[in-house]
């Protein structure tokens, strides 16, 4: 895999129902859409009417939410066959998908569930991952998710297996740096030796996102603004990744279109600011 | 415990009512008790840890299903609604990759439910609202226009052969449904509706979804349609149906309304080069 495969899109927010008509209306200024694949998995009628509107305007990436790479049931072949059937009609930059499972006994949590970091499942999920990219037929990214558990079981860190099974899978990475922010304070670690842990060369997209503050933990909730403390850390990810598509998600209590598109200028401002202050790679690789 | 116990072990834990906690309190599952399979702290103790996802879980899908039902949950009300989803994920748990797909058998697991008893047309309800959905996201496909239906010779009409759109659907009720979810959609009041044999079309038009009860003539004449009888056929059974001296206008008007709503999609054979409209 090599990271200049990727486009370089620029700064993008989620494709969300409540902006469909603005968007397709407006056509307002946007490097990229990134939209839910499950959610244009149907027969027809007005999702894929807009994602053809869409689609004719702007890039689009695909990210998925049940891939379930990480399950021990078999790779679901039908989904996969959707997948790639979409991915032809709709021609995305990428398809991405997340570490973890989603689905066990052929029964689905619709959640993102963590694994157990160990070198058993870094060979579980990477020949995984290497089957579903044989079938799409094109290099896959895969997320870090937010966890609000860990197993007594994992013998490494969440940066460890996910560089781990990126490097045996020869895949790229999704870094979504409030998931790190937030799985940092649950499980109390330092989210900037998770990002200065990561191999620079994998990193294809950054996610931003809000988050909900329960006291005891924090929850991946993609209803708030991005706080600043994840701004900071996005920053942080500039300085090592250097210039990477950048999207920002925003699925509950969805604002104007005008928010999203102003998170995504922030964004814009604030990696462009580093980079002229410092460039790429001014923190070292560890 | 391997992989595939314990993401069997985690999938009981967080599908239980009242998750993890009932299960790690009641009967800690052997050989691994949650507590030494995922770690606790002075923050969050692995049960509460497990219980995150547990919520997580119910509340995705009862928000979710909420969305879908709007006029069920408007029936039965907020805590009859959440009791109804827990009783139903245990029965009827998510399998497909989609949530969408998630509340598919509500209808019919309702049938059953002792809410049934007290709304005896919960049921019918649910299903209408479901296939409000199924018709959104049916195929697509391109339908016969009023002008491509005119351009054909008038003696070729008796042996034409329809099929409906595949986004319609017919709907056999018991009870006239479709009142009280028109009352909930439009923010009235619903009241209890009236206990009548029924037929309810529901399709889609530019995108858009309807519904509307049929007559019990319309209700054969697409019956017969989707059979793939021909249009004389379809003529004879609305003349046999039909009083007075209207038939033929009445003919007229149901053919012109089919056509202008867009719920025919193709002709037979011999009409298949004929212009046609496109259309979803």
């Amino acid at each position: 895999m090599n990271r200049s495969d990727f486009a370089p899109l620029g700064f993008g927010v989620g494709l969300r129902r409540p902006h469909y008509i603005y968007i397709l209306d407006e056509q307002p200024l946007m490097d990229w859409f990134e939209v839910i694949s499950e959610n244009f998995m149907v027969e027809g009628g007005r999702p894929l009417e807009v994602l053809e509107g869409v689609r004719s305007q702007y890039p689009i990436v695909m990210h998925g939410v049940s891939l379930s790479i990480g399950s021990t049931d078999p790779l679901n072949i039908g989904y996969l066959r959707q997948l790639a059937t979409i991915a032809r009609r709709f021609e995305p930059a990428w398809i991405s998908d997340h570490l973890c499972w989603t689905s066990v006994g052929g029964r689905n949590l619709h959640d993102l569930l963590p694994l157990p970091y160990t070198e058993e499942t870094v060979r579980h999920v990477a020949a995984r991952i290497r089957q579903v990219q044989d079938i799409l037929e094109r290099t896959i990214l895969i997320e870090n998710v937010s966890s609000y558990m860990e197993f007594s079981s994992s013998r490494l860190s969440e940066w460890e297996f996910l560089s781990a099974v990126a490097e045996k899978a020869d895949c790229g990475i999704l870094l979504d740096i409030n998931n790190i922010f937030v799985s940092a304070f649950n499980h109390r670690f330092d989210p900037v030796c998770y990002i200065d842990s990561v191999p620079p060369g994998r990193v294809v997209q950054f996610h931003l996102a809000g988050h909900s503050d329960h006291g005891t933990y924090l929850l991946d909730t993609h209803d708030h603004p991005i706080r600043p403390e994840v701004w900071t850390l996005y920053e942080h990810a500039v300085r090592r990744f250097g210039r990477v598509p950048t999207l920002i998600e925003w699925d509950d209590n969805i604002p104007e279109f005008e928010v999203l598109a102003a998170a995504a200028d922030e964004a814009r401002r604030r990696c462009e600011s580093v980079l002229s202050r410092e460039g790429p790679g001014a923190v070292e690789c560890t | 415990m391997n992989l595939p116990e314990l993401q069997t072990l985690l999938y009981q834990l967080i599908t239980t009512p009242e998750g993890a906690k009932r299960i790690g309190n009641e009967r800690r599952p052997a050989p691994g008790r949650i507590e030494t399979l995922v770690r606790g702290d002075q923050r969050l103790s692995a049960i509460e840890r497990v219980n995150i996802y547990a919520d997580a879980y119910f509340y995705r899908l009862l928000d979710c299903l909420y969305e879908e039902f709007p006029a069920t949950f408007a029936v039965v009300g907020s805590d009859n609604f959440a009791a109804l989803v827990r009783d139903y994920l245990l029965a009827c748990p998510p399998t497909e990759p989609s949530i969408f797909y998630a509340g598919r058998y509500l209808d019919s697991f309702l049938r059953n439910h002792p809410l049934a008893k007290r709304w005896p047309f919960i049921s019918e309800l649910a299903r209408l609202e479901r296939a409000i959905l199924d018709v959104f996201h049916a195929a697509d496909t391109s339908t016969l226009s009023d002008e491509a239906m005119r351009a054909i010779p008038s003696e070729q009409w008796p042996a034409i052969k329809f099929e409906t759109h595949p986004a319609v659907e017919i709907l056999r009720n018991e009870w006239r449904v479709a009142d009280v979810l028109c009352a909930v959609e439009s923010g009235r009041g619903w009241s209890q509706p009236a206990h009548q044999k029924t037929a309810v079309l529901v399709w889609r038009q530019d995108a858009q979804v309807n519904y509307r009860d049929l007559e019990d003539m319309e209700t054969r004449a697409l019956a017969l349609l989707s059979e793939g009888a021909s249009f004389a056929a379809i003529c004879e059974a609305i003349a046999a149906l039909a009083t007075g001296s209207d038939q033929v206008p009445l003919i007229g008007r149901l053919l012109a309304r089919w056509l202008g709503d867009g719920i025919i999609v193709r002709a037979d054979a011999m009409l298949t080069t004929s212009p046609i409209t496109s259309r979803i």
